[in-house]
């Protein structure tokens, strides 16, 4: 600090206290590609996740990417994915884009109405191939026009199509980016967090019978943060998760003896 | 027919025909001049023919392909004189054209003038052609193929006269009720129209008196144009041909500014739009743009040009360059002004373009879902295509999404307004407005969200027909839960065992793999729609396997002792 002399000028109230001048210090030596105001985010709502995230929820802009912990956890994380959805329109307005490749399973309107998320909020669209999505998604991001977009591809997000996607995203009011992939094919790319859902049992309410959708989410890789293993559960008329426990050991058995 | 071959393809002179199959092998179908001669008559055996005349007859074989393509060139090429053309349908023998030239006569300097302009044309293009020119299609036409002389020009209200004296066959009748009437005697068209209507209507059918009604101009007698003439267009020519994409862009936005404040002056935008790429060697190539909202920005129309382009690449082969390109609104729909907030657009505004540069870039539509009054699982929903001002979110505004088949034109002519057909026989009619009515007019009507499933109308809460419903969600929230992917049809579940017979299963087999089922609830049961198809009652099951899978399942109707049912998996929650 003492570095330069034009220090030796600013006022000094801050000089006495260690974390302002801590702070100070770390916005001088931030990059300068770095916008200093921080991304806009989705918060979570649960404290435990959110800590594990930078800027305390999920980034909006870059791609997140959702990926099934075996091939037939596919739909959980479908569901997980608009379950974040639902989260981020619940809070906005606008309109949520899906971007199926062919063979992804598309939603069924009652389905999702029951997950809480609005379906006449949803535009779907079928697209023809994996490079279909990607333009179909940048073309989105560049419109600025909906609110969360979702892309279900057949083999994985690519390193070029997610440079190009975090560049479309770039600017103000971007919205939440979700890409579902197959299990397989875990290439370095742009993508922001890596999430990999699998089913759990559901809960059950008082009368014994099914009620709240659970997932076991793992958060594999997240830029500038930390990954983490949580038992999650859906509250599709709060629009919020709610957090079981910290995984100690297999998550469906921990699953069964809470419900 | 013959007119094709003289397009080069057979030499010239000599006795020339065309044959077909018919019934009892080959027969003539057209014969040139020296053929006439000889004494030949359409419709005669080849063979027969061959046999009796000492002089070699080249016979060709018909193609009734390529007549159609050259009567469309023609139609396109008599496109100059009136932009409403069609040409002749099966029941005229498809070997003519109608020219609607009501309101267009004028910049021939008269009907009369018109007409041997025309017949001079054709001539000079050794077409042989016989033009009349009548109060309506159905006179012009029998004066053509029938009348006295090569060009007739019928003045208005002279229809009845002029067609008094000419044979039945000139009503476009079918050969079965034009044998009927010479059996009887009548053989003019005069004699037909002094009976009494009913007895000829018992007799020969209500056809009969359509054709004598529409020839008589008591009945109008719509036309399929061949292309609808727009209200809105604007073409450029080239001295060079371009074919850089960029210039093609360029030219689409100039052409598209030029038509911009006719539209804002009428209060209509754009919905649709055709650019036609005139090449230098005579091909068209014409694109088709739809827009999902009534749009007159000439910005955003080359950016969805330049899209379609994009998408295009090398297909649109631009040979040796464009020298015309044109620029034709083909479906309008209300735009009224309106005020724009400072600042932030409307996202429906947004999502609107989005969805035109998708359907431009790549060739696909942004679906919307919205359900449907059926209890069938797989009959619930259905894509509907994304229209600007309709479900949620999208901000509904005032008419917009709304789209109104183009009107025709007011005629400019005063009353008289005249129909003409050339080659081969020509017609024409009079204060006929109707043509648009009876064209294939693209009408793209708003898609109304049907009412809210299984519900009643809240008292005072009826929706005005025209009032957009996205203020109420027409999702119904009191169905059982439903799976968050349903497969279009059932997947088999094999191998299943039940504790008990007409009970849910404990274990099945499904897609190759064995799932032992945890926990499971229902029956719901859901019967066929009999009034559709007969099926059996479904018994459907939500179970979770002890994975944590949770399943949809039905058993296809009830359980009968020494009958197993089938079971199905229907779709998977989340």
């Amino acid at each position: 600090m003492g570095l330069d002399p034009a220090d030796e000028t600013e006022p000094g109230p801050a000089r006495g206290d260690p974390r302002a001048r801590l702070d100070a210090l770390r916005a001088q030596l931030a990059p300068p590609m770095d916008d200093r105001t921080p991304r806009p985010v989705l918060p979570l709502g649960l404290a435990e996740l959110d800590a594990h995230l930078p800027g305390g929820g999920l980034a909006l802009g870059p791609p997140h990417e959702i990926a099934p912990a075996g091939s037939a956890d596919m739909i959980a994380a479908l569901g997980f994915a608009l379950a974040l959805c639902a989260c981020h329109l619940s809070r906005v307005s606008g309109e949520a884009l899906i971007a199926a490749a062919p063979g992804q399973p598309l939603p069924y309107g009652h389905g999702v109405a029951g997950l809480g998320l609005d379906p006449g909020r949803l535009l779907l669209l079928e697209a023809g191939s994996d490079g279909e999505v990607f333009r179909a998604l940048e073309a989105a991001l560049q419109a600025r026009a909906l609110a969360a977009l979702i892309g279900l591809v057949r083999d994985g997000l690519p390193l070029k199509p997610g440079r190009r996607l975090q560049l479309a995203a770039e600017g103000a009011d971007p919205p939440l980016l979700l890409l579902l992939r197959p299990a397989e094919a875990g290439m370095p790319n742009g993508a922001a967090t890596r999430w990999r859902i699998g089913a759990a049992p559901a809960s059950r309410d008082r009368f014994g019978t099914l009620d709240r959708p659970r997932w076991r989410a793992r958060l594999e890789r997240c830029r500038n943060g930390r990954g983490g293993d949580w038992l999650l559960e859906w509250d599709h008329a709060a629009h919020r998760l709610h957090l079981l426990e910290p995984l100690a050991g297999d998550a469906a058995a921990s699953g069964r003896s809470r419900a | 027919m013959t007119r094709l071959l003289r397009a080069g393809l057979a030499p010239e002179g000599g006795p020339l025909a065309v044959a077909a199959e018919g019934p009892g092998g080959l027969r003539l179908l057209a014969l040139d001049l020296d053929a006439q001669a000889l004494g030949l008559r359409p419709g005669e055996p080849l063979g027969r023919v061959r046999a009796r005349i000492a002089v070699p007859l080249r016979v060709y074989p018909a193609d009734p392909a390529a007549d159609r393509d050259a009567l469309l060139r023609l139609c396109r090429w008599a496109c100059r004189y009136a932009p409403h053309v069609a040409p002749f349908g099966p029941a005229e023998a498809s070997d003519g054209l109608y020219i609607d030239v009501a309101g267009a006569s004028h910049l021939c300097g008269g009907e009369v003038s018109l007409v041997d302009d025309l017949a001079d044309r054709l001539a000079r293009a050794n077409i042989p052609a016989r033009v009349a020119l009548a109060d309506t299609p159905g006179g012009a036409f029998a004066l053509a193929r029938h009348g006295s002389a090569d060009r007739i020009v019928v003045p208005p209200g002279g229809a009845a006269g002029a067609l008094r004296g000419l044979p039945v066959e000139a009503l476009r009748l079918d050969p079965g009720t034009v044998t009927g009437l010479k059996r009887l005697g009548l053989r003019r068209i005069g004699a037909l129209d002094a009976l009494p209507r009913g007895p000829l209507a018992r007799r020969f059918g209500a056809a009969l008196l359509l054709r004598l009604d529409q020839a008589l101009a008591r009945r109008p007698e719509p036309l399929a144009p061949l292309t609808e003439a727009a209200d809105y267009a604007a073409a450029r020519g080239f001295l060079d041909p371009i074919g850089r994409q960029s210039d093609i862009v360029r030219t689409a936005r100039d052409l598209m500014a030029a038509l911009a404040p006719r539209l804002e002056r009428d209060g209509l935008g754009a919905c649709a739009l055709r650019l036609a790429l005139h090449r230098v060697d005579g091909a068209v190539r014409a694109l088709d743009l739809g827009l999902s909202r009534p749009e007159r920005d000439p910005e955003r129309v080359a950016v969805l040009v330049s899209l379609r382009l994009d998408r295009l690449g090398r297909a649109l082969d631009a040979g040796f360059g464009f020298e015309t390109v044109e620029l034709t609104v083909t479906v309008t729909g209300a735009m009224p002004a309106r005020q724009t907030d400072l600042g932030a657009g409307s996202t429906g505004d947004g999502v609107g373009f989005l969805a035109d540069a998708l359907a431009q870039r790549l060739g696909r539509a942004l679906l919307r879902l919205e359900p449907r009054a059926s209890h069938l699982p797989e009959r619930g929903e259905r894509g509907v295509l994304w229209v600007a001002g309709e479900g949620h979110g999208s901000s509904a505004d005032q008419g917009i999404g709304r789209v109104r088949a183009r009107l025709p034109p007011p005629s400019a002519g005063e009353g008289g307004t005249r129909r003409e057909a050339g080659e081969g026989s020509d017609v024409s009619g009079s204060g006929v407005t109707l043509m648009t009515a009876g064209a294939p007019s693209c009408t793209v009507a708003p898609l109304s969200p049907p009412a809210a499933q299984g519900t009643l109308p809240r008292a005072g809460a009826r929706e005005m027909p025209g009032s957009d419903s996205s203020l109420a969600s027409p999702w119904p929230d009191h169905l059982p839960p439903r799976p968050l992917v349903l497969f279009p049809r059932g997947e088999a579940a094999l191998d299943v065992l039940s504790t008990v017979p007409e009970g849910p299963p404990r274990r099945f087999r499904w897609r190759a793999q064995i799932h032992r089922v945890a926990h499971a609830e229902g029956p719901e049961r859901i019967e066929s729609e009999w009034w559709r198809e007969p099926g059996e009652p479904r018994d459907y099951y939500r179970v979770e396997c002890e994975a944590g899978h949770r399943l949809w399942l039905y058993r296809d109707g009830p359980h009968a002792p020494g009958h197993p049912a089938a079971w199905y998996v229907h779709g998977l929650f989340a």
